[in-house]
């Protein structure tokens, strides 16, 4: 190795001779050795609906499960372990996250005005991670793996392929939060990023947070089952809580932090159907911050030993549990706000978010009220608590159904640049009511039999569900059935509009953020030029001096 | 669709300005992330070494089999050098800075040996302690814990030789030198991270 005193000059890239552009991959070896950001979010969306599939075929089996008490009772009570424990993470991990991750890696690049997400290779290394991970998650569960799984091997897979995914879906985080933090266009600062990339970008630095102790309490449960055996070598470890070293990550408070896009994709459709500003955008940032701080729930990892939940019901986790809905609160208040202060216009992305919002207040409403310990369920005397009951699952559900009902929104709302294309107006309310439709019928009826002491948490040894408990139960299972309607809906109106020969023009809801700067599909390197960014919305600013201008 | 679907008159972009440049600190904030990250993975599992640790010792039993020792020596011996590394990052950046090359590649070299000596410590210490993986919870999850840091120092080190072979190749200079910060970022984490190791392992075991 020689030293130099001086630099070596770096040759300028432009000083390069200019070459012939290299031919565009076509096909799958577009898709394979892209680093574009459509292309890898992409991506992320389609791996992340057929997980869905898969997820959604659990939770139906589960909801029928319960239906029939007798059968739960005693046929089939290991497999309604395994399939609750699937229906869970495979929801949560393997459809809900990765979806919103897609969406944050398609859209946050052009809110922001970046040519590119920041570390393309290693955004597109994390996707087809994830989906190794995913796919050996399935093959593990396939082979009686998974958490309350038989074989000893497949419950090892299981936990090896979860640590790959959540090793995935950190990567893709630090990505998209990076590419908000740096690569922002000239103008942008922070305090005028659109809601729906700062969301995002919160949403990163809660995950970052998260993910790394989730992935680390899986990575000790391995050592453990594979040197202690089933049992573990550590006290109060083995097979048998290893679903509890995952579910707190969907459990309150931590939760919530699937939902903080929710905030942001409301924070993006709100003004623009009320073709105004966003009131107050700085403080709806602050809320949204609040919101995702009081989110972060690594603190409450279930820990090894005779009382794995010290913090339940003490003052910081009830605290928190009450305190976070006084940040939504005030966001809805900001967009009630904005909507009067505007003209609205009833379109599809605004029943999506309504939906979405309205849906997720509940959850976090019966998740403060959970977090009230003289609330008791109704059955033994007034002596249990409702943690644990399935008004614990309940306000999962609702959260992240909220979530997934404003992911699937935001593919409606950004399909122009997602797809190229949009989808049909009136199939896409429909979705819209029947996912609202269906999660009310699916997450509420837990909330009356959790206060009737219905058991939430697999394991736990199920109550006689006779009676207005299989009823409610039944309800339930109506609720998936609309719930998987709507998303074969879905589905549906997404292919038939790719195939669609109708273009919908670079901004077809006459939106105010960078995104619709651009054509749709956005080219490779996204923007041939930017508008002056003066403020949060730069489009709306541009629309309206151009009308002064006209007047 | 069509309800909703509006054509502006007067195209926005047609009047503005094209964006001033601005220099991005993309490798650095995405280090600190990464950094974040590695931190916590570490961390989270030192966290569930003590607490089993204080549950062996609040019912009286021993941490370790008995004939097992903990020595302070390989330990000491990683933090001292691990400290010094941390002069040496710093010492690294400062001279690409000023784009002064020799005593870069000197302070990146030093820098990259000491992060070695560290791992061989290390492996002393596995070798010195003799406690199989299965000898005892906490004796498992010391590996755990070690064993999780030896990654963060490995790709620390990788990180730091990859801005040496780009400082080597001139892409590092004293106008952007934004790629070793981002390195010595990482190898700061590192070495703050193993204070925590070593004073709830080694200084309180």
């Amino acid at each position: 190795m020689t030293l130099t005193e001086d630099a070596p000059a770096a040759a300028p890239a432009s000083s390069a001779p200019p070459t012939a552009p290299a031919p565009a991959a076509v096909g799958l070896a577009s898709v394979l050795g892209s680093g574009d950001h459509k292309v890898v979010g992409r991506l992320w969306l389609v791996a992340s609906l057929v997980h869905l599939v898969l997820a959604g075929a659990a939770a139906l089996w589960v909801a029928a499960l319960r239906v029939d008490s007798e059968a739960l009772a005693t046929d089939a009570p290991a497999f309604f372990a395994q399939a609750f424990t699937f229906r869970s993470i495979g929801g949560a991990f393997l459809f809900l996250l990765p979806l919103t991750i897609g969406i944050a890696t398609l859209v946050v690049p052009l809110q922001v005005g970046a040519p590119t997400l920041a570390f393309p290779r290693a955004a597109a290394a994390a996707a087809w991670m994830y989906l190794l991970g995913g796919g050996l998650v399935i093959g593990a569960y396939a082979i009686d793996g998974g958490p309350y799984g038989d074989d000893t091997d497949g419950v090892r897979l299981f936990i090896v392929a979860f640590l790959l995914v959540v090793v995935a879906l950190a990567v893709a985080w630090i990505c998209i939060g990076t590419t908000v933090i740096a690569l922002r266009t000239a103008g942008l600062s922070l305090k005028r990023t659109p809601l729906f990339a700062w969301s995002s970008l919160v949403a990163a630095a809660v995950w970052v947070v998260t993910l790394p102790v989730l992935g680390a309490m899986v990575l000790i449960a391995y050592i453990d089952l594979r040197y202690g055996g089933a049992g573990g070598f550590i006290s109060g470890g083995g097979a048998a809580t290893l679903y509890s070293r995952i579910s707190w990550s969907f459990s309150q408070p931590a939760v919530y932090a699937f939902a903080i896009p929710v905030l942001g994709f409301l924070g993006s459709v709100v003004p623009v159907f009320s073709s105004t500003r966003h009131q107050m955008h700085r403080v709806a940032m602050g809320l949204i911050g609040a919101f995702a701080a009081l989110s972060a729930g690594a603190w409450t990892v279930p820990a090894f030993g005779p009382e794995p939940t010290p913090w339940l019901y003490e003052l910081p986790w009830v605290a928190v549990s009450i305190a976070i809905l006084l940040p939504l609160l005030g966001l809805f208040g900001l967009w009630a706000l904005t909507l009067r202060q505007g003209q609205l216009r009833l379109a599809s992305p605004l029943l999506f978010g309504a939906s979405a919002g309205l849906m997720l207040l509940v959850g976090v409403a019966a998740g403060a009220l959970q977090a009230i310990e003289p609330i008791k369920t109704l059955t033994d005397g007034g002596g249990s608590s409702l943690y644990g009951t399935t008004v614990t699952t309940s306000v999962a559900s609702y959260v992240v159904l909220a979530a997934a009902i404003a992911a699937i929104g935001g593919v409606v709302f950004w399909a122009p640049k997602i797809v190229g294309r949009q989808l049909p107006e009136v199939g896409a309310r429909l979705v819209a009511l029947l996912l609202l439709a269906g999660t009310v019928l699916w997450s509420f009826p837990d909330i009356i039999s959790g206060l009737l002491g219905q058991p939430g948490i697999p394991g736990v040894p199920a109550l006689d569900n006779q009676g207005p408990i299989e009823v409610l139960n039944g309800v339930s299972a109506f609720g998936g059935v609309v719930l998987a309607v709507a998303v074969v809906a879905f589905v549906a109106l997404l292919i038939r509009a790719t195939r669609s020969a109708e273009l919908p023009g670079d901004d077809p809801w006459s939106g105010h953020t960078l995104e619709w700067a651009t054509s749709s599909p956005p080219p490779l390197g996204n923007f041939a030029s930017l508008p002056a960014i003066t403020s949060e919305a730069p489009l709306y600013d541009a629309r309206h001096q151009a009308e002064e201008a006209n007047a | 669709m069509a309800a909703t679907a509006t054509t502006t008159a007067v195209s926005p972009l047609v009047a503005a300005p094209p964006p001033g440049a601005r220099r991005p600190r993309v490798l650095f904030t995405g280090a600190a992330f990464g950094a974040a990250a590695s931190a916590l993975v570490v961390l989270s599992t030192l966290a569930v070494y003590l607490q089993v640790r204080d549950d062996f010792l609040a019912s009286g039993a021993t941490t370790l089999p008995d004939d097992v020792l903990l020595p302070l020596t390989p330990g000491g011996m990683g933090m001292l050098t691990l400290s010094m590394s941390v002069v040496t990052v710093m010492w690294a950046v400062w001279a690409l800075r000023r784009d002064d090359r020799t005593h870069a590649y000197l302070a990146i070299g030093i820098t990259l040996l000491l992060g070695v000596a560290f791992v061989n410590s290390t492996i002393y210490l596995y070798q010195q302690l003799s406690l199989p993986l299965t000898g005892s919870a906490t004796g498992g999850l010391l590996y755990v814990v070690t064993g999780t840091h030896l990654v963060m120092v490995a790709v620390g080190l990788i990180f730091v030789m990859v801005m040496g072979f780009q400082s080597l190749g001139g892409q590092l200079t004293g106008r952007d030198a934004e790629g070793m910060s981002a390195a010595a970022l990482y190898w700061y984490v590192t070495v703050a991270v193993y204070t925590v190791i070593y004073y709830g392992i080694y200084i309180t075991k």
